[in-house]
């Protein structure tokens, strides 16, 4: 067990794109981890990520890299553990400066593949992206349609009104 | 409301949303297509999974949005509300705020079912009136129904005050139908809820302006109401909100609002542990910081209140600034840091007063010895702070929190511990006695002060049981030391006390030998004493389980009984006020006083003692009841001290309680066969010993007066103690059941218990022994019979001659062995059980009978003689039904009988024949003399074989032996075998 950190997996990105990773990087993923525990022999069948294009994986797959010796994320991820989760890190902040598709990208990733941190980063900068925007700025960021009237949006403010920064 | 949802579509909302963005639907496919794998636990939000983000190319479903608006501020989550229809929808998602609320501990589960279960109830009620009014009403009602559900129908996810508001106007409107009202709200069970009270909406209140006074209290307002934890929420939100995120940004804590709004140290408290409350719920970026800030604010407010608790707390100022801080304290977060300060303030804490020196304990006193009254008084001190402190907690902590338990725990692990470990240690250093007598002695003494404890209102109501596992947890360190050297104590007093006197005992050996002759004439007094003895011992003991008259006030003052004995003990100890102890010479070592019930007796055991040996006085025995009485003390000090600890409860209490068991089977194995066994083997020896010859040379010298009755010295002296060791046997079994049974220390059914056995085996090692030396005592008792027989009997007692019998009555000799013999079986009446003492007299008269019989065989008979002999088997007959043994009576009965044979008067025939032969008229002589000695033989003969006559006891063969010893056999003996067998004419 001792080379368990010299072993190295295979993965296949969507678009066919063969990586080699430490195998210990590449088990922040859950998904990925749980698949090698499955097939017993890591390393030579490489494992397809099917949702997720080469450069989002390389993405990913540097994160894990930076992240490889964090401790192992909790089990038991009822609502409540998600309560005291620390602020976004530098690195973190600096990796997440990334066109707002790749975020999405990102994100969707971590989700699919199981990665628990990665996707709190991410859902963290899309919601310091949400903070402090009015709602028409947070349709233009998002690219997100009104289908309000007006009439229908001033009673949601009015409704709301207690929680307004005063 | 009508813009939103499409008549035609009323049905279902989400459809009609999907239908009227139908421009969407393609992307709707695609990222329900993209998205495979939904975590199961998140399928509230599977319907929507086909969610915004509309032209961005990458689409986030839903649960990542759900996850993203976590980490959101309140006021960004309403502004992302106003975005678009489904982003609303999220966000109004009553389970984020029910979450929220229950981050705080503001949600109750169980009250929001209970609401929602009222709400199916009231549903179903109005689901049957509402067929019924379907009856009556017809289609008119039915299309009333459908308008109302088509109404309401858009509410169901958008459940906003404004519907709320228009719904709770129309129940106003129309309090006189509440039916339709109902029947609007089938489509959603959810949305009838109670809102008991007040039922406008609740989320205008708090924005309007900042309520200060309701901040105040916002969490005992919050209800749990499935559908409404937004508006809930947003009520503490709106009250706390403003002042928690001023205090974050504010820099120093004069010009935050909070104190600023609030003057009340009280309502600051109250604030500001809301505030703690209301963090919990803060997951945005930069809570940290928020919460930091918070938290260093209570702490400034907190050390500021403390100071001027403690300045109250200096200044005594119990009912004014002590009561107040202290309110304020514990409205802030539970009130710890005062209570803390509150204890550690104390006198006796802060070792500013000292309340005793555990060393006073060990001044002045005797070696072995321990005075508890210093540490009397230190427990007295510490239940006074108790009390007091008691009051004063009462008077200044409000009764939610319980400040007593903390303060004695306190108390306990500082002063208390302190104390008794400096105690324990000089204690021990002293001696080992010392030791145990302040362990236990203190241990007492701390379980008496925690039942003077008076609980505060605060105190939970298992607080006695808890302060009592404070002290015993002062004690457990001591514990096993304790027990062990409790034991060895016990096993080295005791082995010490048989040893001194085996001592004493070898040493009077030579001049024991002089006192044993010497104390012939001790009969009545000891008769005294086992009359006295039988009256004292075994009645209490015969009622004992039972009712016995100590039995029944005996559990009463167990308590108070065994706390006295504590401080008895020591007295008792006392060599100055030891009893006398009745068996070897006054130049015992200890002077001993010769009056032993001075003192009222605190126990029926010494009681007992005092009696016993005032009665014992004078009385040799070759085991000491003394002995076994000191014995029994020290095992009942022992076990008592050690019955103290059972108390402890848990493991510690098992042990002590195994420990009082082995305790007791020492104290069996000690007393029984060390001393009692020695002492039975002893006497029966001197029985196997005793030579008759001996004793006719010693009664030469010191009979001289005649009354005196002469005892089987050995025999006397076994019987002694016989009685002391059934009275040993009956002591242990009286202490058997009070200190062990009555204390609950054994189970008294629990056979199998090493104390039940050991007693059984002891009691059985005494009957062994007392059966043993009972039969070497009847053999001896027999054999003075027969030597009294055999000296005293003259042959003119039953031939008396020619001169006839001079006085009627029983022999002297009968009288002597009656007497005697009588005398040792009256010796055990009482003194051993029922059944011994049966066996034992029927055996006494069988081997009298054999015995006499033996006797009389040897004797010659007149017929003068034979009043003489008939007296005297009368008094053995008399003296065999005293006995009262119905085996024993055919025999003496039949003695009786056959003595008649002597009595049958016959002519002697040779003297007529010599007188004939003379006058010549021998043969008309003869036959007509032969005639009246042949009829009197023949009677005779009639008599002898009359078995009937004796109860089978003497065959024929045996009477015939009697009849041998007429004093005319010879002359008669033809014609009674003539008569007997017929065949005496052959012969002649």
């Amino acid at each position: 067990m001792a080379s368990e950190g010299e072993q190295t997996v295979k993965l296949v990105s969507s678009d066919n794109v063969e990586i080699v990773t430490e195998r210990k990087v590449a088990e922040r993923s859950m998904l990925i981890k749980n698949m090698i525990e499955d097939l017993g022999a890591p390393g030579e069948e490489p494992i397809p990520i099917m949702n997720v294009s080469e450069a989002v994986l390389r993405k990913v797959l540097e994160w894990c890299t930076h992240h490889k010796n964090d401790p192992a994320p909790s089990q038991d991820d009822d609502a409540d553990s998600r309560k005291k989760t620390t602020d976004i890190e530098d690195w973190d902040q600096k990796f997440m400066q990334v066109d707002q598709e790749m975020l999405f990208e990102i994100i969707l990733a971590a989700n699919y593949m199981d990665i628990k941190a990665l996707l709190d980063v991410g859902c963290k900068t899309v919601a310091n992206m949400i903070k402090g925007k009015s709602p028409e700025e947070i349709r233009k960021t998002f690219n997100i349609q009104n289908d309000f009237t007006p009439e229908e949006e001033d009673q949601i403010r009015r409704e709301n009104e207690w929680a307004e920064d005063r | 409301m009508s813009g939103r949802s499409t008549p035609t579509l009323g049905h279902s909302a989400s459809n009609s949303r999907h239908v009227r963005n139908a421009s969407h639907l393609e992307h709707l496919k695609k990222v329900q297509l993209n998205n495979a794998p939904a975590r199961s636990n998140e399928n509230v939000f599977a319907s929507l999974r086909a969610t915004a983000m509309v032209e961005s190319k990458p689409y986030l479903p839903a649960e990542l949005i759900a996850t993203i608006l976590d980490y959101l501020p309140v006021p960004d989550l309403m502004r992302f509300a106003r975005v678009s229809r489904r982003l609303q929808e999220m966000v109004y998602d009553d389970t984020r705020w029910i979450q929220k609320l229950r981050q705080m501990g503001a949600w109750n589960e169980g009250e929001a079912r209970q609401r929602v279960e009222e709400a199916m109830k009231r549903k179903t009620e109005a689901q049957l009136a509402r067929q019924e009014g379907e009856g009556k009403k017809g289609i008119a009602g039915q299309q009333q129904f459908n308008g109302g559900g088509r109404r309401h129908a858009g509410s169901v996810t958008l459940f906003d005050a404004g519907v709320e508001e228009q719904r709770y106007r129309k129940s106003l409107e129309q309090p006189q139908s509440p039916q339709h009202r109902r029947k609007g709200t089938l489509s959603d069970g959810f949305e009838d809820l109670t809102i008991s009270g007040s039922p406008s909406s609740p989320s205008r209140g708090a924005q309007s302006s900042l309520n200060t006074a309701a901040a105040l209290d916002i969490f005992k307002k919050v209800r749990s109401i499935r559908g409404h934890a937004r508006q809930e929420f947003g009520r503490v939100y709106g009250s706390l909100a403003p002042i928690y995120l001023d205090l974050a940004r504010t820099k120093g804590h004069s010009d935050a609002l909070i104190f600023r709004t609030y003057r009340d140290p009280e309502q600051q408290a109250q604030i500001l542990s809301n505030l703690k409350r209301f963090a919990q719920c803060d997951l945005a970026n930069g809570w940290e910081q928020r919460e930091e800030k918070l938290d260093s604010m209570i702490g400034v407010f907190e050390n500021a209140v403390l100071r001027e608790f403690e300045q109250g707390y200096a200044a005594d100022d119990v009912p004014g600034r002590m009561r107040r801080y202290a309110h304020v304290l514990v409205s802030l977060n539970g009130g710890n840091a005062g209570i803390d300060s509150f204890i550690s303030n104390h006198s006796a804490m802060a070792r500013t007063q000292r309340i005793g020196n555990p060393l006073d304990c060990l001044e002045d006193v005797a070696p072995g010895h321990v005075d508890l009254n210093p540490s009397q008084r230190f427990f007295e001190q510490l239940a006074s702070i108790m009390v007091q402190q008691a009051d004063v907690i009462d008077r200044v902590f409000p009764t939610s929190v319980d400040v007593l338990t903390p303060f004695w725990i306190r108390l306990c692990e500082t002063i208390v511990a302190d104390y008794l470990t400096a105690l324990f240690d000089e204690a021990h250093a002293r001696g080992i006695e010392t030791y145990v007598k302040a362990v236990a002695g203190t241990f007492g003494q701390a379980l008496r002060l925690v039942a003077s404890l008076k609980p505060t209102k605060a105190a939970p109501p298992d607080f006695v049981e808890k302060s009592k596992q404070t002290i015993v947890q002062c004690f457990e360190k001591h514990i096993d030391l304790y027990l062990a050297e409790e034991f060895q104590n016990f096993t080295t007093k005791a082995t010490y006390e048989v040893d001194v006197w085996e001592k004493q005992l070898s040493e009077q050996e030579a001049s024991t030998e002089s006192f044993f002759m010497s104390n012939v004439n001790r009969q009545a007094a000891k008769r005294d004493f086992l009359s006295s003895f039988k009256k004292v011992v075994m009645m209490p003991v015969n009622a004992f389980p039972m009712s016995s008259p100590f039995g029944t006030a005996k559990p009463a003052n167990v308590a108070a009984r065994s706390s006295a004995n504590l401080d008895a003990i020591d007295t008792s100890y006392n060599p100055a006020s030891r009893p006398r102890t009745p068996t070897l010479t006054s130049s015992t070592p200890p002077p001993r006083s010769s009056t032993p019930s001075q003192d009222p007796p605190t126990t029926e055991l010494a009681a007992k003692t005092a009696i016993m040996n005032s009665r014992l006085e004078g009385i040799k025995s070759l085991f000491s009841i003394e002995v076994a009485l000191n014995l029994t003390h020290i095992a009942k000090a022992s076990i008592e001290r050690t019955a103290m600890m059972v108390q402890m409860g848990g493991r510690d209490g098992e042990e002590a309680k195994k420990q009082c068991e082995r305790i007791f089977v020492t104290l069996l194995d000690i007393l029984g066969n060390r001393h009692i066994k020695a002492g039975f083997d002893k006497a029966v020896n001197h029985l196997g010993d005793y030579n008759p010859r001996e004793v006719r040379k010693f009664k030469s010298e010191s009979t001289t007066d005649p009354s005196t009755h002469i005892g089987v010295e050995p025999l006397v002296t076994f019987l002694e103690l016989v009685n002391v060791g059934d009275l040993i046997q009956q002591m242990i079994d009286v202490f058997y059941n009070q200190e062990l049974v009555n204390t609950k220390l054994i189970e008294s059914d629990d056979f199998l218990a090493a104390a039940v056995k050991d007693k059984k085996k002891f009691e059985q090692m005494l009957d062994e022994r007392v059966a043993a030396g009972l039969n070497k005592g009847i053999d001896v008792l027999i054999d003075e019979v027969e030597y009294i027989c055999a000296t005293s009997q003259t042959p003119t007692d039953f031939n008396p001659g020619p001169q006839g019998v001079i006085d009627i009555g029983p022999s002297p000799t009968a009288k002597q062995v009656v007497d005697m013999v009588s005398g040792h079986t009256g010796m055990l009446v009482g003194s051993t059980d029922k059944n011994m003492l049966d066996v034992f007299n029927q055996e006494v008269g069988l081997r009298l009978f054999g015995a006499l019989c033996k006797h009389f065989k040897r004797q010659r008979i007149s017929v003068d003689g034979a009043i003489k002999l008939i007296s005297d088997i009368n008094h053995y007959h008399a003296f065999i039904t005293t006995l009262k043994q119905k085996p024993l009576m055919p025999y003496f009965e039949a003695l009786r009988e056959m003595s008649q044979i002597y009595l049958v008067y016959i002519d002697p025939p040779t003297s007529v024949f010599a007188s004939n032969a003379k006058t010549g008229k021998r043969g008309s002589l003869l036959t007509g003399k032969a005639s009246t000695t042949s009829l009197q033989a023949k009677e005779l003969a009639t008599i002898i074989a009359d078995s009937q006559r004796y109860h089978g006891i003497f065959p024929a063969e045996e009477v015939y032996e009697f009849a041998e010893r007429r004093a005319d056999w010879y002359l008669v003996k033809g014609d009674v075998e003539r008569a007997m067998y017929g065949v005496g004419c052959v012969v002649m």
